[in-house]
């Protein structure tokens, strides 16, 4: 799918003295299988801009297209593109309301039309999706499961709907270290195969810097910097403005070209980072 | 000295809806001193949220006793006197504010205590001048950003003057000059207020800034020690379902390729401190 978002400006409460802008005049455009991140401070959009993108908000101005087609627009066409969009919120508690983890994930695929057999399929293959045992999980009700179990029942139940393109806000938030590298490497593979588009938000930029190949940097509901990965997480004076830390390979490398090392430091990841040091260090031994 | 808490053979089991149970914890002991910065670790489902809301009498043991300051929590005339020892401050911010403004919000724990107006007056501006929102007092909290309402939280329990703040992944929600702004602010709540913490949190960089790390599997503590000695075992975090904070990932990886560290280095300057 093709997303163009066209001019987008967005204010919450207008014409009211709580009038606030979220976003101001936002145009991007994200291609099908661009794995993209979006980052930026609390309140700089990101989650606003990410409802537009699901055809859930009606902008103030500006238009977002699926394919086309206008996305919050209240036609069949407009619907049908809506459906091909997943988007998993940040707070998981806020969207769950099945008796239980079974009934809610397959809440989404049910309202497709689908038959029991296939229904069950997705689900089983939503939960293992995100790390949880189906068998064991399937009955149980969802208001008895931790912080962490709900939100991956939040994400398994928009992964069963099989979007083409599939949004995470902060999906990894309060995730043990073990479950947040096992849904990021479910996911990209997943992704692989099926050339899903997959968009995140994250303030964890190493988290990131594993999964997207782009990112948009947004501040105060503008985009400031829209780029590849490599050279976006490895800009610290435009992460700094906008509120953001380097990921910490890029600190460290950073540090040590102060010190007067001789390293790049755009290796946004821990082994590129040894390597670059290791290469750096075996130079500098060469010499007296 | 006595202990601040005390907790022996602490076992809690939750009811399940076909009639079994869970049970969440199984077996505990554990001694926490005054003044003590302890991180609680480990994996979804572990049972640190469920011990620690044993530390002020929200959940009540299944089997076995804990003592906060002395008074044992199970015991009901102890209920309220546990409460104002240790607070609490959770993960989202959003849930935990109540009133229309800052001050009022965070006199609405002293309010309920029935203590009177000019000493909730005191202990309210003390608590915004302690995390730093005195010049926001009157604005209301929804119009302040994630870090400033976990603030108001945090100032919230402080009215209660707690000897003890037990922290439940505070910083989850928060982008990172937030994280930084409550980090910093529990830091100085522990060394310059002497206030015991016990921080909660999924991320291992963050139980490096406390001095004992108590990392929690199945019910059980699985380890207990200082952080430097702690977050260096990486077969054993692994195993619980945790890794390495990030800077001990790189220092590990950086002597696989034959570069000579000693061991602790938690941060990017303790890094850099041994590679220069």
């Amino acid at each position: 799918m093709l997303i163009r978002v066209e001019n987008l400006v967005h204010i919450y409460a207008p014409g009211t003295p709580l009038a606030r802008a979220a976003l101001r005049g936002v145009s991007l455009e994200i291609g099908p299988g661009e794995r993209v991140g979006i980052v930026g401070r609390t309140g700089s959009g990101k989650s606003t801009l990410v409802q537009h993108l699901a055809g859930l908000l009606e902008p103030t101005a500006g238009r977002i297209r699926l394919d086309g087609i206008v996305a919050h627009a209240r036609t069949a066409a407009a619907r049908a593109q809506r459906r091909r969009v997943g988007l998993a919120f940040q707070y998981p508690e806020d969207q769950i309301f099945e008796q239980t983890v079974f009934r809610e994930v397959a809440f989404g695929p049910r309202n497709l039309g689908l038959e029991d057999t296939e229904i069950a399929t997705r689900v089983h293959w939503a939960l293992e999706m995100v790390g949880l045992n189906p068998a064991e999980m399937q009955e149980r009700v969802p208001f008895s499961l931790s912080g962490g179990e709900m939100r991956r029942v939040a994400l398994a139940s928009i992964l069963a709907m099989r979007p083409e393109v599939l949004i995470l806000d902060e999906p990894t938030a309060g995730l043990d270290p073990q479950g947040r590298r096992d849904l990021l490497a479910r996911i990209r593979a997943w992704q692989q195969e099926t050339n899903l588009t997959l968009i995140l938000i994250s303030h964890n930029l190493d988290e990131l810097a594993r999964v997207v190949e782009r990112v948009v940097v947004l501040g105060k509901g503008e985009v400031i910097a829209d780029g590849p990965a490599r050279q976006a997480l490895s800009d610290s004076e435009l992460l700094h403005a906008a509120g953001l830390d380097v990921p910490l390979p890029v600190a460290l490398l950073h540090a040590l070209q102060e010190a007067g090392w001789k390293v790049r430091t755009d290796r946004l990841l821990p082994e590129e980072a040894v390597a670059e040091i290791a290469q750096a260090r075996g130079f500098s031994e060469k010499r007296p | 000295m006595q202990p601040f808490i005390q907790i022996q053979q602490l076992k809690h089991a939750y009811p399940l809806e076909s009639g079994g149970q869970i049970m969440a914890l199984r077996d505990v002991d554990l001694t926490i001193e005054p003044g003590e910065f302890v991180a609680l670790v480990g994996p979804n489902g572990s049972g640190k949220s469920t011990l620690a809301r044993h530390f002020n009498g929200l959940l009540l043991p299944t089997a076995g006793q804990v003592w906060v300051d002395g008074l044992l929590t199970s015991d009901p005339k102890h209920l309220w006197a546990v409460r104002q020892r240790v607070g609490m401050v959770f993960q989202n911010p959003d849930n935990q504010l109540v009133a229309s403004t800052v001050e009022e919000d965070v006199a609405f724990g002293p309010e309920n205590q029935a203590i009177p107006p000019d000493e909730i007056r005191r202990r309210v501006d003390e608590a915004l001048r302690v995390v730093g929102l005195t010049d926001y007092r009157t604005h209301p909290p929804q119009m302040l950003s994630g870090g400033q309402k976990q603030l108001v939280a945090i100032a919230g329990a402080l009215a209660a003057r707690p000897s003890c703040i037990v922290f439940d992944e505070p910083t989850s929600m928060l982008d990172p000059p937030g994280r930084r702004q409550i980090l910093e602010t529990i830091e100085q709540l522990n060394t310059r207020g002497g206030i015991t913490i016990v921080l909660i949190t999924q991320s291992m960089g963050e139980a490096a800034i406390a001095r004992r790390v108590l990392a929690m599997h199945a019910g059980r503590i699985a380890m207990d020690g200082p952080p430097e000695e702690i977050l260096e075992q990486e077969e054993r975090l692994r195993a619980l379902g945790l890794g390495l904070p990030p800077a001990v990932e790189i220092a590990h990886r950086l002597r696989d390729k034959g570069i000579p560290l000693p061991p602790g280095l938690l941060t990017v300057k303790a890094l850099v401190r041994a590679l220069c």
